[in-house]
């Protein structure tokens, strides 16, 4: 089973996501924009001994790895495929348009990684193949994080939800398989639907640390608060609880407060500034009895 | 044993959008997925290895010939909507259009008068009105919890065309327009669901990448006297997601909505609200889905189609609502042209 540090320090800030308000994500927006403020609550979170890290494949996060100094001694959690971007572009181009594009934009970083391989396997997109498709996606995005050790991946949540929505345990076991024997890690599952999730995955015999919403409010916890809490109190299934402060509607204390009486194997956060690093950490180790690193 | 009745759903068109109803269909209880049709048959293989178990048809005609249907979800491009309307009413099919209704006026009228000559239950997928936050704001205003209301301010935006763009989503024949017709419909919808129907509009629209428009501004008169400003742009930095902000002024205070919270001032308490502030945060309000894909509301807005067929009973967005948006739209791009005063009464 997999080993993971008990605090991890999440990235949606980074990529200026805030449930809070507008200012507040356009804040985050022009503040990570610059991959030295990244940096800075890298250096921070790793001076505490929090040295896991879930990103995304996105620029300035890239960037700010290639400048923190500690690089090599932390463990990062890439979420795949980066949904939001396909989503965005498919307006103009198509779903299959939009990944088309994609492949032929990193064609070349993947002739120089993995030979010619790249080429031939775009006809995946163009038969319409999707789950030959996925394991391209996990190439193309995972080839920026190959310098780094990786902890795990982590399938993205809106992919996990559609394979969950469409019973589609092919493209469970195909993710699952690509990380194990390509990897040589242990996947991750995101969602948004943990209660529905969670037997699901059970029925189909298959065990995947979950990565989901578990906070004091509920909020996001599908389909019920109770539901989800009555599942972690009954199985012994491997959770990975993030939204734990509810979108920054509570404060750490109270936050990390209601985790206490729950089985998780790992908890994420995301934090917007170095002082929020050291405080939400800070509380975090006290309040959930985890030892300096 | 009795077997609950389910309702039987075709979605017709495989993009993003059809994909995404096409998962949200499958998880609802009262409703089984029973056939998906794309005008690509190459997605043929698509749903063969996607799980769904569901025939997949290139040829609809076929598809309503072969298998039997109680509803349909209409996800294709905008310009299909009415000759895909025409087609599935014959076999009167209750229908859920993704929006705008239709890529112009006439198609909209066109689709209104279809469905209320056929009995059939219709809806347009106007998402807002089945998110928490905005539900919410429907209720206190009914309520009167701001009392008479006289002025708003709102905007709705998103970071995504900085560039010359191509496809039939950017052709104004196809589409019916740009950033007003695909992005602020969403916003007029719940400005007409807010306020009731619209008596004039002043607007200009800006074409800044390609023949659609990329931004607008309208002043909005509602026939109840309410007078308010719509901003819209989807070529502005800043917004990784579209993001409403809206400020309406009343007689007991001001309440301002957006997709993050509700903020509520009251120069006196009114019904549960205190004097002065009450903010009311997404994150604060209980669950009203039971699943999410896609962003918070779509489930409901399908769950609310799916129950609205089997119990007989209108959606919460009709096409008449629909068509209601279009004739707002329409209004804005006659002003935007003539740069006069429109009156909704000139529309028809």
């Amino acid at each position: 089973m997999i080993k993971l540090d008990r605090l991890i320090l999440g990235s949606n800030t980074f990529e200026g996501v805030s449930y809070v308000s507008r200012s507040q994500s356009l804040h985050y927006l022009e503040h990570f924009g610059r991959p030295e403020n990244i940096v800075a609550v890298l250096e921070a979170a790793f001076s505490l001994g929090v040295k896991t890290f879930t990103c995304s494949y996105t620029e300035n996060v890239l960037q700010a790895l290639e400048a923190f100094r500690h690089s090599q001694e932390i463990s990062l959690l890439p979420v795949i495929p980066n949904v939001y971007e396909y989503a965005r572009d498919a307006a103009e181009k198509g779903v299959l348009g939009t990944i088309v594009d994609r492949a032929k934009r990193v064609d070349m970083y993947q002739k120089i990684r993995f030979g010619l391989r790249a080429l031939g396997k775009i006809k995946s997109v163009i038969s319409r193949d999707i789950l030959n498709l996925l394991v391209e996606l996990v190439d193309f995005e995972l080839a920026s994080f190959k310098k780094y050790r990786m902890a795990s991946v982590i399938l993205h949540g809106q992919m996990t939800d559609l394979a969950l929505s469409s019973h589609n345990k092919n493209i469970i076991d195909i993710f699952q398989a690509v990380i194990r024997d390509n990897y040589d890690l242990q996947p991750i599952l995101a969602t948004h639907n943990f209660g529905t999730l969670l037997p699901q995955l059970v029925q189909w015999g298959i065990r995947i640390p979950i990565m989901a919403p578990l906070n004091q409010k509920g909020f996001m916890m599908k389909p019920t608060k109770e539901a989800c809490e009555k599942l972690i109190r009954e199985t012994d299934y491997p959770i990975i609880a993030k939204k734990v402060l509810a979108g920054g509607r509570l404060s750490p204390e109270d936050g990390f407060s209601y985790l206490t009486d729950k089985k998780t194997l790992a908890v994420v956060v995301g934090v917007g500034s170095v002082p929020e690093t050291y405080h939400t950490f800070s509380v975090a180790r006290s309040i959930l009895k985890i030892p300096p690193a | 044993m009795q077997t609950e009745r389910k309702i039987r759903v075709g979605i017709v068109g495989l993009g993003k959008m059809g994909i995404l109803h096409t998962a949200l269909v499958n998880m609802i209880p009262q409703a089984r997925l029973t056939a998906l049709y794309d005008i690509d048959k190459k997605l043929a293989k698509y749903v063969d290895n996607s799980g769904l178990q569901v025939p997949f048809y290139s040829d609809l005609e076929r598809m309503l010939n072969e298998v039997e249907l109680d509803a349909a979800v209409i996800c294709t491009p905008t310009y299909t909507n009415l000759p895909m309307a025409e087609e599935l009413v014959k076999r009167r099919l209750d229908m859920l259009v993704e929006k705008p209704l239709a890529h112009s006026l006439e198609a909209a009228k066109k689709m209104a008068a279809l469905a209320a000559g056929a009995g059939i239950i219709h809806a347009t997928g106007y998402l807002l009105a089945h998110v928490a936050l905005y539900r919410r704001v429907k209720d206190l205003l009914a309520d009167g919890v701001l009392g008479r209301v006289f002025r708003f301010r709102s905007s709705i935006y998103i970071s995504e065309v900085f560039s010359r763009k191509k496809g039939w989503f950017y052709s104004r024949e196809k589409s019916g327009g740009g950033v007003v017709t695909h992005i602020a419909s969403h916003l007029i919808y719940l400005l007409y669901s807010y306020f009731g129907p619209v008596a004039t509009v002043f607007a200009r629209t800006q074409s800044l990448y390609s023949e659609v428009e990329d931004c607008a501004t309208a002043i909005l008169e509602f026939a109840g006297g309410t007078v308010g400003t719509l901003d819209v742009s989807w070529s502005i930095p800043g917004y990784r997601l579209t993001y409403v902000d809206l400020t309406i002024e009343g007689e007991n205070g001001t309440l301002e909505i957006t997709n993050d919270y509700i903020k509520l001032y009251l120069y006196k308490p009114v019904r549960e609200y205190p004097k002065e502030w009450t903010n009311i945060y997404r994150a604060d309000l209980p669950s009203c889905s039971d699943f999410e894909l896609g962003g918070e509301g779509f489930y409901e807005e399908d769950k609310d189609f799916i129950l609205a067929c089997l119990e007989r009973r209108p959606a919460a967005v009709s096409w008449q609502d629909g068509l209601e948006v279009q004739r707002i739209i329409e209004a804005i791009y006659r002003s935007a042209t003539s740069r006069k005063i429109v009156g909704l009464e000139e529309i028809g």
